[in-house]
């Protein structure tokens, strides 16, 4: 496995193309997660057709270059305008803001930059150690153990995303009916296809993911009254900090990188919610939680290393299992698909070069956003100021092509725009997007090894019990919808008595 | 019922309707049972979802329903502890006047920008194979900018967008046909 690693790593620092991609990628990615108000999985869709040519390797390269760098650049936006450039840097305004306004923005910009650094490198290094392991454990899996595993994901992040679980449920349920329309698996019998020949292929993921992320964000940026934005001075000197800032913060970055890495791995979830836990985290740890809020490092370094941590967590479920992490990784699933690759148990044998080649791509994009980032900061704050007008019609034109190149038709385009005016409504009735996303990609293999499980047992459903692997994950899909009951019941009573 | 209610009520009454006509439509699937039926057919996925989202949306629906029924009675003890007089928010008096002009009041219920975008996301996809991919982008980029770039700015922008739209148009249209193999239409430029 070393050998593998390490040739991996090596045939990514041996290539030109792929560095220059990689650095490509990580601009892009810094770039679209720094500007609020479009995210990294904007990016990705906008940068997708562009790798539709590009050899494998260094096309998927790109794209988790994007993912890392967009994963950083939201701290950019968080300290210098107090508005998160992605969902993962949330926490980081809470205390970036407040230094920058005490004239502090240089050393929250540098520390941001040092702890996502660290953060993404412990995630890949987690993810390059733990994924071939866990990918050979699955090659034992059945049709029982896949079912219950994807069973278990659905109702995972049904439960843990949003505020109710029934609109999770509802949400993941909407998605499967999108899933189940075209050719049914195993008998290809057609469903819900309306006599159209359009229909009977069904909706490309693409098309779903670039309609319910890109596309819903355009129309929202169009639908929303945003104030011109104002971007605080900074003077960033070196690195932006010392040793001394650091003094008493390794605990919590090593900590908030590890909280980071288990709520990346966990389907659906990401750093969208695992800087804010990392943040709390640190906060109940610390011995002078009073100051949190004010402006200290201990914030902003438990928000950057846990956020980018979730990177190489949630590769690690998409490459070993073909479920995504997020948003970000359900594109990556996506563009995994476009270059003839199915994400699973096995992928690291079937493709075993171009998985570690991935990895070294990633080890490299880490230390890339880290020297552009302070190399560069003065670039990227110009480009805040980029005006959205611009950027967002050239968004709606590129992942226009991106859908039409699928298979030269308009329809796609079509479903760009259907799955785009979902997503809007989606998150005006917040309903949350990601288990719709997981239902739309889960249903597939939901429904063929369930079929296939009870073809197998004839008939008998009883044998998922009899499998230690299969019983398991419905012990724990039963613990994470009592657990989630039990807590919405609890902060019900909570704010009744209140 | 207040105004979140009220979308929690249509998101529950949304999916109920979607269930139940989601469930009709599998009468239309055919099923193939060649070694005879040992278990699921193209039929059984598509109805198990259909029934679960029934449920999901009744819960939904009842919960919100018991919680406005509980809320009430609480508002009506409370208005028969108190004097003075209580407002109720369904009445057409409490309602605030709509403040601003014409346009300000129906952009405030469906944003007018919205609509439009959608429009011209409309207009270009329909444009897309007919007419081509330069000038229909060309026809977007400068629609959209124009619509998005505050009222204001506008006036400063004009030369810049124009020229922007056509420019990113064709070296779009070149670099991804030329450089990236990918096959866009032409249109009436053909």
């Amino acid at each position: 496995m070393f050998e593998l690693i390490l040739s991996g790593y090596a045939a990514v620092f041996a290539d030109p193309m792929s560095i220059g991609m990689v650095f490509l990628g990580v601009m892009v990615g810094i770039i679209f997660g720094a500007l609020p108000g479009l995210t990294v999985v904007a990016g990705l869709s906008m940068f997708l057709p562009v790798t539709y040519v590009m050899a494998s390797n260094v096309g998927l390269s790109m794209l988790t270059a994007i993912y890392i760098g967009g994963t950083s650049g939201g701290l950019i936006s968080a300290i210098l305008l107090n508005i998160p450039g992605t969902p993962a840097s949330i926490a980081t305004t809470f205390e970036g803001a407040p230094m920058a306004k005490n004239g502090l923005a240089g050393k929250a910009l540098g520390l941001g930059v040092f702890a996502s650094l660290v953060g993404t490198l412990i995630g890949v290094a987690v993810m390059t150690l733990l994924s071939p392991t866990l990918a050979l454990l699955t090659l034992k899996f059945g049709p029982w153990e896949y079912f219950t595993v994807t069973f278990f994901a659905l109702t995972l992040i049904s439960a843990l995303t949003g505020k109710s679980i029934v609109k999770g449920l509802l949400s993941a349920l909407f998605g499967m009916m999108f899933a189940t329309i075209g050719l049914s698996p195993i008998d290809s019998a057609r469903r819900y296809t309306f006599g159209s020949l359009q229909l009977t292929s069904g909706f490309h993921l693409l098309v779903v993911l670039v309609g319910l992320y890109a596309i819903s964000e355009v129309l929202s940026a169009a639908s929303s009254k945003r104030p011109p934005v104002k971007v605080l001075s900074y003077k960033m000197k070196g690195l932006g900090f010392s040793a001394k800032d650091l003094k008493g913060n390794w605990i919590n970055l090593i900590r908030s990188s590890l909280v980071g890495l288990g709520i990346g791995i966990l389907p659906g979830i990401g750093g969208s919610t695992s800087n804010i836990i990392a943040y709390s985290v640190s906060k109940n740890a610390s011995k002078h939680p009073e100051k949190y809020g004010t402006g200290i490092p201990d914030g902003i370094i438990a928000s950057e290393s846990s956020n980018n941590a979730s990177i190489g967590g949630a590769m690690i479920p998409l490459l070993t299992l073909g479920i995504p992490g997020d948003g970000a990784t359900a594109i990556l699933l996506g563009g995994f698909m476009l270059h003839g690759m199915v994400p699973g148990p096995l992928l690291f044998q079937q493709n075993g070069d171009l998985i570690y080649n991935i990895f070294g791509s990633m080890l490299l994009a880490t230390v890339f956003v880290a020297i552009l980032m302070w190399a560069g900061m003065r670039m990227f704050v110009k480009i805040l100021k980029v005006p959205t007008h611009i950027l967002v019609p050239l968004i709606v034109v590129l992942c226009s092509i991106g859908a039409y190149a699928l298979g030269n038709r308009v329809f796609d385009m079509w479903g760009l725009l259907l799955f785009g005016v979902i997503g809007l409504l989606m998150s005006r009735f917040k309903i949350p997007v990601p288990p719709f996303i997981l239902g739309f990609i889960l249903e597939g293999a939901l429904e063929t090894n369930l079929r296939r499980g009870l073809e197998y047992s004839n008939g008998n459903f009883w044998e998922v019990f009899t499998r230690p692997i299969s019983s398991m994950f419905l012990i724990l899909t039963l613990l994470s919808l009592a657990t989630t009951l039990y807590k919405q019941y609890r902060s019900a009573k909570r704010a009744k008595g209140a | 019922m207040n105004s979140d209610s009220k979308k929690e009520l249509g998101v529950g009454i949304f999916f109920l309707v979607l269930s139940v006509a989601y469930m009709i439509g599998t009468t239309t699937i055919s099923t193939f049972t060649p070694f005879g039926n040992r278990g699921l057919d193209s039929r059984s996925i598509p109805l198990l979802i259909g029934i679960l989202t029934v449920i999901m949306s009744s819960i939904q629906i009842i919960s919100i329903l018991v919680k406005e029924h509980k809320m009430k009675i609480v508002s009506s003890e409370q208005v028969s502890d108190e004097t003075e007089e209580v407002c109720d928010p369904d009445e057409i008096a409490c309602v605030e006047p709509p403040k601003g002009t014409i346009i300000q009041r129906i952009d405030n219920v469906v944003p007018v920008k919205l609509v439009l975008s959608m429009l011209f996301l409309m207009i270009y996809i329909a444009a897309y194979q007919r007419v081509g991919f330069i000038l229909s982008s060309i026809f977007f980029l400068m629609a959209e900018s124009f619509l998005l770039v505050r009222d204001e700015e506008r006036k400063k922008w004009r030369i810049f967008i124009i020229l922007f739209s056509i420019g990113a148009s064709v070296i779009i249209y070149f670099v991804f046909t030329k450089y990236l193999s990918l096959f866009l239409p032409r249109g009436i430029l053909g």
